[in-house]
């Protein structure tokens, strides 16, 4: 079996300074590590910004996930530069919309709401993958 | 289409439509003659949208609430912060844009259009006029304030 053309990479926001991007981070962390860490990778944006080989390599052989924290949408941006193809597009504002209740406060420790809408947007990246192909196994970081 | 004023401060581009009046904090004001001569409508300004931040939710007071010039009109929650926009004028709402209800990013994506948030029925418009600034002075003041934010990044 071909496991790589099934693998999805993940590639969340790496603003700093503001809770939306702390929660895009999160929520990879939760999709990647927890929810499905067998058919997930997380790829970290800042590495396709250096133009690191390994990493383009990845974006440029898996479809992938964005998880961006603005509307300026780096991470979604980034992916196209480097040669990948996104195949799910994700903004966290745009969950906040649907969730008025779970407003994220806190950069560094996110408060109670920031951490559920985290787990919300995981839980929905993680619904829209099981419509996909079937997960494979190799989870890991890069 | 309206004719703006515009400048480029780093890589942000501003612009002021010079149809229009504003408030020194960043409001825009349309005065809807000769459709509707007692009407204006109101929202914010291309700088103000910028500084704020995408906008998550836009909440406007209710058609038929009367105003005082100076009464919250509006609360726009962003990612950054919570604005809160003082109306610029007395009077009624009669209109609120309806397109804030599920696309409130249209107050980042076109300010000075489809971005509008309400409009009202004053009350004592020649009044509230004399307070508010012409585009060319508005523009001044806002490229002073932008380099002054722009010192803090």
């Amino acid at each position: 079996m071909n496991t790589d053309k099934t693998r999805v990479v993940v590639v969340p926001c790496s603003g700093i300074g503001k809770p939306f991007g702390t929660v895009s981070r999160e929520a990879a962390y939760e999709l990647c590590d927890e929810l499905r860490p067998d058919s997930t990778r997380l790829v970290a944006l800042a590495k396709l910004v250096l133009g690191d080989a390994a990493a383009r390599e990845l974006v440029g052989q898996h479809p992938a996930v964005t998880i961006d924290g603005c509307k300026q949408m780096c991470a979604s941006k980034m992916v196209k530069q480097s040669g990948g193809t996104v195949a799910n597009e994700v903004a966290v504002l745009d969950v906040f919309r649907r969730h008025k209740d779970l407003k994220p406060e806190g950069i560094a420790q996110l408060n109670e709401a920031g951490q559920k809408l985290a787990r919300v947007l995981a839980e929905e990246v993680a619904a829209n993958l099981d419509s996909r192909e079937q997960p494979v196994k190799g989870a890991s970081h890069v | 289409m309206p004719e703006f004023l515009e400048t480029t401060l780093d890589k942000f581009t501003f612009r002021v439509a010079k149809d229009r009046l504003y408030t020194p904090q960043g409001a825009w004001v349309f005065w809807m003659k000769p459709e509707a001569p007692n009407r204006v409508r109101i929202g914010l300004a291309d700088y103000l949208q910028q500084r704020s931040g995408d906008v998550a939710f836009a909440t406007v007071q209710p058609v038929g609430t009367g105003l005082v010039a100076g009464e919250r009109l509006a609360e726009i929650e962003t990612i950054k912060a919570m604005v809160e926009l003082p109306s610029p004028v007395s009077g009624a709402v009669a209109e609120v844009n309806p397109a804030l209800d599920t696309t409130p990013e249209v107050v980042n994506q076109d300010p000075y259009d489809k971005g509008w948030l309400a409009v009202i029925e004053t009350t004592d418009w020649e009044t509230d006029r004399a307070k508010l600034l012409e585009a060319d002075v508005y523009f001044s003041a806002m490229q002073v304030e932008a380099q002054e934010e722009l010192k803090k990044l």
